[in-house]
């Protein structure tokens, strides 16, 4: 499952890249840009700036969404930062409700929100639930067992499991914390919600030791990015690259599946 | 007025502001953080030895200061309360040594913090020096060039200063890549926010380290004049120096709280940092507070010429206390501080902080307002030492 952000590096061509990998992908994960995203790194704060910079807005994010949504049938997912969500009426309650139902509108799925954890989830469970998406939630290496349990009663869609201890970025292997944690939060949560692991992973070979490790899908952000950021004054190379990247994903996923299901 | 010990509750909240709007991977330390503040927060020992390092080392109690020539200026009687006598210069140094003395406590290791004027950061430095706990300063890049003389301080105590180039490159710049940086080293290093923002506990925490200024404040001003004071004036950047003055004197519902936020080049500018008085709800940095921010939620680029004030957000506690009327919330621009600046300079020999001048500036302002028996206590923050570089350039042109 790929990650891009809405807008990055311009609205058009941000929408191209989303339909170019789409048929490479599970889900499709967007975030909407926040000028200050704490757990994101330089590489995912440099792809927000540039949006910013091509002018986009929360408005224009959303009806790019719904422009991707007329054109694939799979599930979009948004990544974005609470206070983007509570936009747009008197009290917090009523912008919430404003922005689901608009996000349902424009075909959102499901949402993942960086700085909300559980204990403030009240209010995004309430619409969530009124506008049938699911609100994922993370979990971290760090995540007690009983904080674990909270989440998963709350938890829909799948756990997106936060590889490192650290903030997003691509890095150049997998550490043993994160197979540990793999291991460790799936006794837990087996039938219950699938596990996606995210931050850190650049290639199809993590991505194979990942779902080795018991993990049910993959998350890649910052190596998409790291595409975007290398080629930008080369857009038919960019796209050429990130759907060859995608494709190496798919490709290795797939391996994988068919010699799993041999054994 | 019935206030003490109902806020914030559990969740850190004060009514709908502050709480823990923080990434999953910060809540176990957060969690970790408030248990242990808990714990220390009313451990007698803990406060004991907290109060004889700000003794010995920082020489408190500050004095409460009659200012006599600035009282027959304003027409009535004016205190200052003497923080910029703290080593370090400013009232910082109380919650660093608080905070500090904590990490200790909890087996951390290592400090690291942000800063904007480079008062926290310095203080921070003290107390990684005073301490042995090596330190990281997060600070933006606009803010080391004109605040230079921190700079250098900050590295001759030993602190590794780190520019920070994202964003607007000051101080809510610096807090993200400081809480970045927590992120990937919670497991060693103590996160010394530096005023009573952030997510729960550090509102809370930052305020309990702070009231020693309030609390020596109403022992003063009692044996002083036998009375409690009409008004405190404090300057508002997140909000500790306010709120560390004003805490002991919220239930006596007859003294005057006031906060005064920067209005930089005029409050209908989009050159300010008037958060509290113009800002909309809304969360950064892990609290619900009162924020500076576009249509969209995206925050906003704020501005005044003292760094200290130069923040899109305040205090969960402050947005409280304004609702529910008990703090009333002003601002004075650039030009009026620098002016008050040079009042009490000349008046009282005393060179206040560019963040401080601006409660100075809104009695100067309203000096009608107050009766000849009156008192009002300002808090004098800190010290204008580290604004000398920006007062020469504006000296000429703008100074009356
Ligand atoms: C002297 C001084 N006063 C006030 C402030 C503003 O902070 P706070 O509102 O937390 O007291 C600062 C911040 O750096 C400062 O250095």
């Amino acid at each position: 499952m790929p990650f891009l952000v809405a807008g990055d590096p311009s609205l058009e061509k941000f929408k191209e890249l989303c339909v170019a990998i789409e048929p490479f992908c599970d889900i499709l994960e967007i975030g909407i840009p926040f000028s200050d995203p704490i757990a994101d790194g330089p590489t995912i704060q440099e792809a927000n700036v540039r949006a910013f910079k091509a002018g986009i807005t929360t408005t224009r994010a959303l009806e790019g969404i719904k422009d991707i949504r007329s054109k694939t049938e799979k599930p979009i997912i948004i990544l974005t930062y609470y206070n983007i969500l509570i936009q747009g009426a008197q009290t917090i309650e009523e912008s919430l409700d404003k922005t689901f139902k608009n996000l349902k509108q424009n075909g959102v799925d499901g949402i993942l929100i960086g700085d909300l954890p559980i204990e403030e989830a009240d209010l995004a469970l309430k619409v969530c639930e009124k506008y049938d998406i699911c609100l994922i939630f993370l979990i971290a290496p760090s995540t007690t067992e009983e904080r674990l349990e909270k989440i998963l009663k709350s938890a829909r869609g799948f756990l997106y499991l936060i590889a490192v201890m650290g903030i997003t970025g691509a890095r150049s292997r997998v550490a043993q914390i994160t197979k540990d944690t793999i291991q460790r939060m799936k006794e837990k949560t087996e039938e219950i919600l699938p596990i996606f692991v995210g931050f850190g992973i650049s290639s199809p070979e993590h991505a194979s030791t990942i779902i080795n490790a018991g993990a049910d899908g993959i998350i890649i952000g910052s190596a998409m990015v790291n595409i975007i950021t290398k080629n930008l004054s080369d857009f038919v190379e960019m796209k050429s690259e990130m759907v060859k990247f995608v494709s190496s994903i798919k490709n290795a996923m797939m391996a994988l599946q068919k010699h799993n299901s041999r054994s | 007025m019935n206030y003490y010990g109902k806020y914030p509750d559990k969740l850190g909240k004060f009514g709908e502001f502050g709480g823990m709007f923080a990434p999953e991977i910060l809540m176990p330390a957060l969690t970790e953080l408030t248990e242990a503040f808990n714990k220390y927060g009313v451990d007698e020992n803990f406060s004991k030895e907290f109060y004889q390092i700000l003794k010995d080392y920082s020489g408190r109690p500050t004095p409460l200061y009659y200012a006599g020539r600035l009282s027959e200026n304003i027409g009535c009687k004016v205190y200052l309360k003497r923080e910029d006598l703290n080593h370090g210069g400013a009232h910082k140094i109380n919650n660093v040594i608080g905070q500090a003395l904590l990490a200790k406590k909890m087996g951390k290791t290592k400090l690291v913090a942000e800063t904007g004027a480079g008062q926290h950061g310095f203080a921070t430095a003290i107390a990684g020096a005073y301490f042995g706990m090596p330190t990281k300063v997060f600070m933006g890049q606009i803010d080391i060039k004109r605040q230079a003389y921190n700079v250098n301080r900050m590295k001759l105590l030993g602190a590794e200063v780190i520019p920070v180039k994202s964003g607007s490159r000051t101080l809510k710049d610096a807090v993200n890549e400081g809480l970045r940086y927590w992120i990937s080293n919670v497991h060693n290093t103590h996160y010394l926010m530096g005023s009573v923002v952030g997510p729960h506990p550090y509102p809370l925490m930052v305020r309990e380290f702070q009231r020693v200024i309030g609390r020596e404040t109403k022992r003063q001003i009692l044996e002083l004049e036998k009375r409690l004071p009409t008004a405190i004036i404090s300057c508002i950047g997140g909000g500790s120096n306010a709120i560390g003055i004003s805490y002991d004197f919220i239930e006596d519902k007859e003294v005057h709280l006031i906060g005064v936020e920067a209005a930089g080049e005029g409050r209908n500018t989009d050159k300010h940092s008037i958060a509290l008085g113009k800002g909309r709800k809304g969360v950064l940095h892990g609290a619900m507070q009162f924020l500076l921010q576009n249509e969209f939620g995206n925050i906003m680029e704020t501005y005044s010429v003292s760094a200290g004030l130069d923040y899109p957000g305040v205090g969960p506690e402050h947005c409280f206390l304004k609702t529910i009327d008990r703090l009333k919330v002003s601002d004075a621009t650039d030009k009026e501080a620098l002016n008050a600046f040079k009042k009490l300079s000349l008046l009282e020999g005393i060179i206040p902080a560019l963040e401080s001048s601006h409660a100075l500036a809104y009695l100067i302002r309203n000096k009608d307002k107050f009766r000849k028996e009156d008192i009002v206590i300002i808090n004098l923050s800190g010290s204008g030492s580290k604004d000398l570089d920006i007062i020469k350039k504006y000296v000429k042109d703008t100074i009356k």
